[in-house]
């Protein structure tokens, strides 16, 4: 009996947490103390938007140093922190502050910023609702793929990789334990991931998954 | 008005979460109580939510408080004070508000199982609490408010079980959980629905307005904050180098006199030009207000100061391009550079007129992508998602992630 993915989508609430920063010592200093929900929400916030919305960033921190503080450097330092390569969010957390102190010790704070231009530290909550869709071969998983709102690749990808720890999501679990299908399972968690939008990410596993059906069709006719 | 409706509209995924929330909150409770049934943007959603949660199964109820016209006045005035520009609020008059509020939790059965009151009027009613979610909608900006009678509010607003803001500007440090959560528009209301160029044609003709030039519109009532003044002095700008008419459309209340001083000096700031159109419709002119939006090549939104500024989330729903200041819930709305301009000066203002009617394509593009973000970000089945999210949030508020 295969044990079937069941897919979820979530709704992604948005708590505020009325804390905010004016300065990089100030966000510095509230940053290491908000909840680790708090740094995997700006870290990923971004994912859930509309496509509306340029490349710019893809985490709020780097976003607000760019536009508000225009420290275009320091901007940088953050945006290149992937978040994936940590094993938890605290690490990532002291990754983060680690390069801001490293910063400020090359060069002096950044003026603060105008008013309306304050950083606002808020966190995600996450509401999950089933589908009702559910596959147990990869036909189905490539139809409900196609199906699912944009939150559900959110939840199933980005979101897992919070519950599940490094590098790992739900959908590269299932095809690798449940499916056998290691090598489409490892390409997969190789994707650098947090620079895809998410429709692009559905496309590219989608393209996976095909090519994989293909193949095998194709050695099935010919043998 | 039915859910169905919005299937070929709204996200599927949006629907989907409705109807599933819904059932888990099938047959209960949800109050809501404002302090007008008509006029306002919060009756105007809640006319519009009420059937749409209605029918997925839930005992939802609109109740509206009463109040003397001294009442009335003092919230007004509170109203201006938690966006910093009131006048003193004395002892008498907090005492009214007390009054009014604990007469109407006596008239108003509130026993449900969450109950939303909207904006600082009925704030009060929270000493009726005898049960259930209680949440404050906060639905103006009181980011910069005047201290003391945001400290007397506060006190009411801590003993709630959570707090809603618009914008994430909006939010105080108060101890209670506090959400964001952007108001919406409703694409089949009579603001929002299409308009057949029939329709939006013989509308202009019945104001007068000949489609023979671009057109840039702005639509607010007539008041301080929304620097129609400043909107003329750009068009003047523009008008150097691009022919074209400037729709100023708005409102005023009847009892308003800062209204009246506003549309004086916006009146007198147009002189004579036949190119400045400057129209005072009655509250009643939500399908004008659709056709003069639908028949803009550019609709523009120079407030000073702004809630949310949901006409900008109307005019992108109509595939134009928004020219708007960087102020309160617009940039939310409006993705600089990509569905319309965000300007911080009347010269910004002019300058992205010029380049919009210089080059109609980037508007046009600008149009489509705007209705686009409109659809993910600013409908009204995501508004309805989210208030049952979180009324469900809130009854496991200990915990992050909640399965349904």
């Amino acid at each position: 009996m295969i044990k079937p993915f069941i897919f979820f989508e979530c709704i992604a609430l948005v708590k505020l947490s009325g804390r905010k920063a004016s300065n990089i010592i100030e966000f510095l200093e509230i940053f290491k103390r908000v909840s680790p929900e708090c740094v995997f929400h700006h870290m990923h916030q971004y994912f859930l938007r509309s496509s509306a919305q340029p490349i710019h960033y893809t985490n709020d921190f780097a976003v607000w140093v760019a536009e508000w503080l225009e420290e275009k450097s320091l901007a940088e330092r953050l945006a290149n922190i992937n978040p994936y390569a940590y094993a938890s969010v605290e690490e990532l957390r002291w990754e983060t502050i680690h390069i801001i102190e490293d910063y400020l010790t090359e060069f002096p704070p950044p003026r603060p910023v105008l008013p309306g231009g304050e950083f606002y530290f808020s966190e995600g909550v996450t509401i999950v609702v089933p589908t009702g869709l559910k596959a147990t071969n990869v036909e189905e998983f490539t139809e409900c793929l196609e199906k699912v709102d944009r939150s559900s690749i959110y939840f199933h990808f980005f979101e897992a990789r919070l519950r599940l720890g490094k590098e790992r999501d739900d959908f590269s679990e299932w095809l690798s334990t449940t499916l056998g299908m290691k090598d489409v399972a490892e390409e997969i968690r190789g994707f650098d991931a947090y620079l895809f939008e998410i429709d692009e990410l559905r496309t590219r596993i989608k393209g996976l998954l095909v090519g994989e059906l293909n193949e095998s069709r194709s050695i099935q006719e010919n043998s | 008005m039915s859910l169905d409706q919005y299937r070929k509209i709204a996200e599927p995924g949006e629907i989907r979460a409705i109807e599933r929330l819904a059932y888990r909150l099938k047959g209960r409770s949800f109050i809501h109580v404002n302090a007008t049934s008509v006029g306002g943007g919060v009756a105007e959603l809640l006319h519009r939510m009420l059937p749409l949660i209605r029918e997925s199964g839930i005992d939802i109820q609109w109740k509206v408080m009463k109040g003397s016209k001294p009442f009335f006045d003092m919230t007004k005035n509170l109203h201006n004070s938690l966006q910093g520009k009131g006048k003193t609020i004395t002892k008498k008059m907090w005492e009214l508000y007390e009054e009014t509020n604990s007469r109407n939790a006596k008239r108003l059965n509130l026993e449900g199982d969450c109950v939303f009151i909207h904006d600082p009027q009925p704030a009060g009613l929270i000493e009726s609490k005898k049960g259930g979610v209680w949440i404050w909608r906060c639905h103006i900006d009181i980011s910069t408010p005047d201290l003391v009678p945001w400290y007397f509010l506060k006190s009411y607003i801590e003993r709630y079980n959570a707090s809603v803001f618009s914008v994430s500007t909006f939010a105080q440090s108060i101890p209670i959980h506090q959400f964001m959560v952007p108001p919406s528009i409703d694409p089949l209301s009579e603001k929002n629905i299409d308009l057949d160029d029939e329709y939006v044609n013989g509308v202009l003709e019945k104001l007068s307005i000949p489609r023979d030039k671009p057109i840039l519109l702005q639509v607010s009532r007539f008041d301080p904050w929304k620097d129609q003044v400043g909107v003329i002095e750009a068009y003047r700008m523009v008008k150097k180098y691009r022919d074209c008419r400037l729709i100023l459309a708005g409102g005023t209340a009847a009892d308003d006199p800062e209204g009246k001083v506003v549309l004086e000096e916006v009146r007198e700031a147009a002189g004579d030009d036949p190119d400045i159109h400057i129209l005072l419709l009655p509250p009643s002119s939500d399908r004008e207000i659709n056709a003069l939006q639908r028949a803009a090549d550019i609709v523009i939104q120079k407030s000073i100061r702004e809630g949310f500024g949901l006409v900008v989330a109307e005019a992108l729903w109509k595939g134009k391009p928004v020219i708007g200041s960087a102020v309160g819930g617009i940039p939310l709305q409006i993705v600089d550079g990509i569905n319309g301009f965000l300007v911080h000066s009347i010269e910004g203002t002019a300058y992205r007129i010029r380049q919009l009617l210089h080059n109609p394509t980037l508007g046009w593009v600008m149009g489509g992508v705007g209705r686009e973000h409109i659809r993910k970000n600013f409908l009204i089945t995501r508004h309805i998602r989210d208030y049952l999210a979180m009324w469900i949030a809130m009854e496991n508020s200990r915990q992050k992630v909640i399965y349904i």
